[in-house]
């Protein structure tokens, strides 16, 4: 397959890092501030298949040892290609070309930083059009649908700035589109059966404002994968009818669920977390959980290592969650859906999230609405419920709106502790049965005391 | 027990709970002396219902055991041809005979090896009881047990899955060793003369024996780090200093030998009370040193196993205080040689010594540090801990002159007395090329002698058989001396448990085709070529993005080597269960945390209920979870029976070139389509799930092999596409590298298109198509037709 190219290329180098000493030059980088890549579907009429050129100098007219600006264009082209796509098959780039033994990528876009290593070097691996070719390679066998790709590589310093400002306009204008786009606005939503390998039931339905819960996937990556491989285990979900606009339910999303579930799962709305939730494999990201005595959610990611507000951990929690069941107050979700306008929706959004740690609302904190941020608690604010109770009367959070209607009615009666309670215990004594019905033992104080454990039955 | 108070007439006895009830009226009815006795009263807080298979029997799981040996069909390999176990006997089993009992030779080595796995699982329960009994003694029945605080939800994976327990506290463990130790009273009683004659039965209580081993293993090691309060579950815990080299041998040395840790941490802490932890240099050999180091980071860890004798001969140990399993015979009689007293403080390893637990210290540590007694026998940890203190720290000058080897001159003196008569190298275990080293070095080229040291699992029986007298070990410690001063290495400190958290992190990068699996390097260190290979198995997985995990002397071993960069594997790699991460859950015991980790995934992903519930577990084991265990120096009984451990839960082994000394390998046949046929519970058809795991229980002959042995091992039938394609890719890329061109069995491991990687698919295709392969579809595999899912009317 690259017979032509001096290194090896495989899957097994794309975790190589090359260290400063063993790097013969570098593109990109920190030190660098004019460096992008990007990939730009055309028509067919404007690609010349296979074509590869190069805007300054190339690999072996580098000065080793130094650092360079770099831009990568991918151009390609084909009848089933989308401009939704550009993103997710630029991301290929980093993959594709890190399988290049001695080239090392790292990052996406206007942040790359590539590395070719002196070892590669030597071995003849000196010219962009050797990496151009293993990249057009790559991405026609892997992505079928690119019938024509021509790559220009730029490193000369006085060319490169019109083209990195066209690209930095076009990231802007596509991250415009994806934050813009919504459920309503498609026809096709996807699924995913990759986690059904570990939890046979779970099925994942990723929307444009519903990321897949490991936060791996989005719609437009479900898109691209469902185009490569209709028959892969990412497929197109035909929406539907919606059933229900406020809770995400819509047709065709529950038949699909329904089948890839066997029947365990027959109704799924998508941005609740009570009825007929989402499903939990068991790499969620998160966790939005149900604080019944303040009727609000709190949101535990997995990285946070305390006790939740609620007296448990992200473990504890995470085990009522997961095995790809509906779990009614427990849920399972990403981070990116956070960010979604349709997160926790039909329960009232981030008017119903009373908690979370403080790390992740620093990061979300542009997508929390404006004047509930300071109404959330963290760890920092309270340690349980009746701390978190005070917090959120303090600061007037939209939950306490729920509570008016439902104050308890004087106080709780001071129950006599029951020991031992039964509906029957029936009780066999020389012949007769007697059956205390009802029966109801009562004691000042209990003392348990462990004994050692019977000897267990069997062997 | 309850205790009612408030309630006249109240009895209690020791064996449940007695109510009496002098009177007790109602509207309906009077009763006088109404007397309840309740056997026990279980204080359940566990909601999880019980499972169908609590405490198994020897046979309550033989259905299962006999699924996997019909896949895996025992190939024996009679390390011994004759049976004498009988006076009877000996009988010779070859060519079809069969001995006085009617025994034949496939039930006899089966035999054998279900006598070794017992005895591991006795070892390890054994070593858990008296740790249990020590620690409860200690620290109390109700010290809470404590793993991973709240990163670990399923805290005892193996007492939840066997015992269908949840245990909480010290005491908790007392029912599941009770249990234990029954089974294998019962497992050794299968192997007296005239119980089983059918091989299949011997097998299936080699898994039982296994079975057991890792819940002995689960209740030393949750003991001990709840007590001892060892790293819990810390991807970051201490690196610790590691090799011969790394000892102060200003200071006086004290060496612990073994694996039952209360002595050695008595002794830390007589060091800490006395503030002379920074007077005295405290090191280990075997899992001692393991478990030392979790209990204090500043101990320090000599090596594996094999570092027993080299280290005794550098003279360097002022006072070796041994506890129990994997301690040399002789130890006691090298220790006299270098004329350093030995402390024995097993009930199972007495050394023939006084015992002088009930002495005054101040006269046991005068006898020893005069030499008027070679060693003591003390059962007491605490004065373990003081005697051995105060004794090192007062023999340590007066033993100056015995920590140095032979100086070269001698050495080559020595050398002159070889005639060549190569008996040594008969008597090497590895057939190293010993006699010309001697004769070289006779000569005053050292150069030889220098190379055995790399290779020498320091056995000593070269020394044995000599004729001449030439301490041959010696002489290759004394060569290699430049080296054995450079060894100074780290190792990450043993974390002990999987954390739940970490388990659910790879869950995605694992279905993505991220992580192309799991390897866990165990066992001893009884390896062909030192410890480099380990290293190097190690790292090249690590490298590879797989997530490895290290126990025992492997763990001590994948620590012993330095990169270009002068990196050891801790050093480059996490500790963290991730790709690429090197997890060193810490000694043998903890071994049970690498199985558990396999069980807690069935937990973590498919809400699998644990209790009680064996078969099912192993069998979502087995389909699904990508794990391969490698003991490439394998050597003990424990080594036999934490491998069957491995074996009944469906995960595959592999063992250097001599584990094929343990009689019998369990290999799969790919060419037999017929074998390899599964239920997929959505459809309920038997459909081929393709050759994987192809082996149970392999013997690779080179590193090389094993390597490619376990790429490929890591396979499974639930793969997804992305998953099985990084599989191949690294079984494709390891083949091609270490054996050469493509693996012959293509065909049978792509099930898809997309399984095939993406750099690697003209090459692939041209076979495929050669064979007349056709795509299949991936199953959602078991092997119970009880799981075959029956749909649900909507």
């Amino acid at each position: 397959m690259f017979e032509n190219i001096p290194v090896e290329v495989g899957l097994i180098h794309e975790g190589e890092r090359i260290r400063k000493n063993d790097m013969h030059v570098e593109l990109g980088g920190p030190s660098i501030r004019e460096k992008f890549e990007i990939v730009r579907v055309r028509k067919d009429d404007d690609i010349t298949d296979g074509s590869i050129d190069i805007i300054g100098p190339d690999i072996n007219d580098l000065n080793e040892g130094k650092s360079y600006p770099v831009g990568i264009i991918v151009e390609i082209s084909g009848p089933k290609l989308e401009k939704d796509l550009e993103g997710v098959i630029e991301r290929r780039i980093h993959e594709y070309s890190n399988y290049i033994e001695g080239f090392m990528h790292l990052n996406q876009r206007y942040d790359i930083w590539i590395r070719l290593s002196k070892k590669s070097f030597k071995k003849g691996l000196n010219s962009f059009t050797q990496i151009g070719k293993v990249m057009q390679e790559l991405f026609k066998n892997e992505l079928p649908f690119i019938e024509k790709i021509q790559i220009t590589f730029i490193t000369d310093p006085e060319k490169i700035h019109p083209f990195y400002t066209e690209a930095f306009a076009i990231y802007d204008e596509r991250d415009a589109r994806a934050r813009g786009l919504s459920d309503e606005d498609v026809d096709t939503f996807y699924g995913c059966a990759l986690c059904q390998s570990f939890a046979p039931t779970h099925v994942c339905v990723i929307t444009p404002q519903r990321y897949a819960n490991c936060g791996a996937i989005s719609w437009f990556d479900g898109r691209a994968a469902a185009g490569i491989d209709p028959k892969g285990p990412i497929y197109a979900i035909k929406k539907g009818e919606c059933l229900d606009s406020e809770k995400g339910e819509y047709s065709g999303v529950n038949e699909s669920a329904k089948i890839r579930s066997m029947g365990e799962v027959s109704r799924v709305q998508l941005y609740s977390g009570f009825g007929y939730p989402h499903t939990s494999c068991g790499c969620f990201e998160g966790i939005a959980f149900y604080i019944p005595e303040v009727e609000g959610f709190g949101i535990v990611l997995r990285g946070f290592r305390d006790k939740t507000v609620n007296g448990l951990g992200f473990s504890t929690m995470a085990d009522s969650t997961a095995g790809g069941r509906q779990v009614e107050g427990f849920h399972g979700i990403s981070i990116e859906y956070m960010r979604s306008r349709k997160f926790m929706h039909a329960d009232g959004g981030y008017d119903r999230v009373v908690w979370m740690p403080l790390e992740i609302k620093e990061k979300i904190k542009s997508f929390i609405p404006e004047g509930v941020y300071e109404k959330i608690a963290t760890e920092k604010d309270v340690s349980n419920i009746p701390e978190l109770k005070e917090f959120l009367v303090a600061h007037q959070h939209p939950v306490t709106r729920l509570w008016e209607s439902v104050e308890p009615s004087g106080k709780t009666h001071a129950h006599q502790m029951s020991v031992f309670s039964c509906e029957d215990i029936p009780i066999t004594a020389g012949g007769f049965r007697i059956i205390l019905k009802n029966a109801r033992i009562t004691a000042e104080k209990i003392i348990i005391q462990p004994v050692k454990p019977q000897q267990p039955p069997g062997g | 027990m309850y205790c009612l108070s408030g309630l006249g007439g109240i009895k209690l006895r020791r064996d449940g709970v007695n109510l009496k009830i002098k009177e007790l009226k109602s509207d309906i009815a009077h009763f006088r002396d109404l007397s309840i006795t309740i056997g026990a009263i279980a204080r359940e807080t566990w909601v999880e219902p019980m499972g169908p298979t609590p405490f198994p029997s020897l046979t309550t799981l033989r259905s299962w055991d006999r699924k996997l040996l019909e896949r895996y069909k025992p190939f024996y390999l009679p390390f011994c041809d004759l049976c004498c176990l009988c006076t009877y006997g000996k009988c010779d089993l070859t060519g079809n005979k069969r001995g006085a009992c009617g025994i034949g030779m496939a039930a006899q080595q089966s035999r054998t090896v279900l006598l070794a796995a017992s005895i591991g699982a006795s070892t390890h329960t054994a070593h858990a009881r008296e740790l249990v009994t020590h620690l409860i003694g200690k620290y109390g029945r109700d010290l809470p047990l404590n793993v991973g605080g709240l990163n670990v939800e399923v805290e005892a994976p193996h007492m939840r899955l066997v015992c269908g327990m949840k245990p909480e506290k010290l005491s908790d463990l007392e029912e599941a060793l009770d249990y234990c130790e029954k089974q294998v009273t019962q497992l050794l009683a299968v192997t007296h003369t005239g119980q089983e004659g059918n091989n299949l039965d011997f097998e299936s209580k080699v898994f039982h024996a296994g079975m057991i081993d890792h819940v002995g293993m689960e209740i030393a090691d949750l003991a001990q780090i709840s007590a001892f309060d060892f790293p819990k579950a810390d991807p970051e815990s201490s690196l610790i200093d590691l090799g011969l080299g790394s000892v102060n041998i200003n200071k006086p040395v004290i060496l612990v030998i073994g694996h039952n840790v209360p002595p050695a941490a008595e002794i830390i802490d007589y060091l800490r009370e006395q503030d002379l932890t920074t007077e005295a240099e405290v090191t280990g050999i075997c899992c001692t040193a393991m478990d030392m180091t979790r209990y204090s980071a500043k101990a320090k860890i000599v090596g594996p196993i094999s570092w027993q004798l080299r280290y005794i001969r550098s003279g360097v140990p002022d006072v070796i205080v041994i506890d129990e399993q994997c301690i040399r015979a002789d130890t006691l009689q090298e220790a006299m040689q270098i004329k350093a007293p030995v402390i024995a403080t097993s009930e199972k390893n007495c050394c023939g010594l006084p015992d002088r637990t009930l002495d005054d210290p101040d006269d046991i540590v005068a006898d020893l540090v005069s030499g008027k007694s070679s060693g003591a026998l003390i059962f007491d940890p605490v004065k373990v801990g003081e005697v051995t203190v105060r004794t090192a720290i007062a023999i340590a000058p007066k033993r100056k002159k015995h920590k140095v080897l032979p100086s070269v001159d001698e050495l080559i003196r020595i050398a002159k007395k070889c005639t060549l008569c190569t008996l040594c190298r008969r008597a090497c275990p590895n057939d190293l090329p010993v006699s010309y080293a001697v004769k070289a070095a006779a000569q005053g080229n050292l150069n030889g002698l220098d190379e055995l040291y790399d290779d020498c699992v320091g056995c000593g029986r070269c020394e044995s058989a000599c004729p001449q007298k030439i301490p041959v070990h010696s002489l290759i410690v004394t060569a290699a001396e430049k080296k054995t001063a450079e060894e100074t290495f780290c190792i990450r400190s043993g974390r002990g448990a999987i954390q739940d958290i970490e388990i659910r992190k790879v869950g995605g990068p694992i279905v993505l085709g991220e992580i192309p699996g799991i390897v866990a390097f165990v066992g001893c260190a009884n390896y062909p070529k030192g410890s480099r290979e380990v290293a190097e198995l190690c790292m090249e997985f690590a490298k590879r993005r797989y997530i490895v995990c290290t126990s025992g002397c492997a763990a001590m071993s994948a620590g012993m080597y330095r990169n270009d960069e002068g990196k050891t594997a801790y050093e480059m790699y996490s500790g963290s269960f991730e790709a690429g991460g090197i997890v060193n859950v810490g000694s043998c015991v903890s071994n049970a945390h690498i199985s558990g980790a396999a069980i807690k995934i069935a937990s973590i992903f498919a809400k699998k209920p644990l209790r009680g519930n064996y078969e099912e577990i192993a069998d979502y084991v087995y389909n699904r979870v990508g794990a391969v265990g490698v003991a490439w120096g394998a050597m003990s009984q424990k080594a036999a029976s934490i491998a069957a451990g491995f074996w009944r839960l469906g995960i595959p082994v592999v063992v250097g070139p001599h584990g094929t000394k343990y009689r019998r390998m369990l290999l799969g046949r790919s060419d037999k389509e017929q074998d390899w046929y599964v239920y997929d519970t959505r459809t309920g058809k038997k459909v081929y799930g393709g050759p994987v795991p192809e082996h149970l229980f392999f013997a690779a002959e080179t590193k090389e092999e094993a390597m490619v042995m376990i790429a490929k091992l890591t396979m499974r039938p639930n793969d997804t596409s992305k998953g099985r394609a990084i599989k191949l890719t690294n079984y494709i890329d390891l083949h091609r590298r270490l054996i050469g061109g493509m693996p012959p069995d293509m065909h049978l491991l792509v099930r898809k298109m997309a399984d095939i990687p993406l750099t690697m698919k003209e090459d692939i295709e041209k076979i495929l198509q050669h064979m007349k392969w056709t795509e299949h579809e991936i199953p959602d595999p078991t092997l119970l037709s009880r799981m075959i899912h029956t749909p649900k009317e909507a």
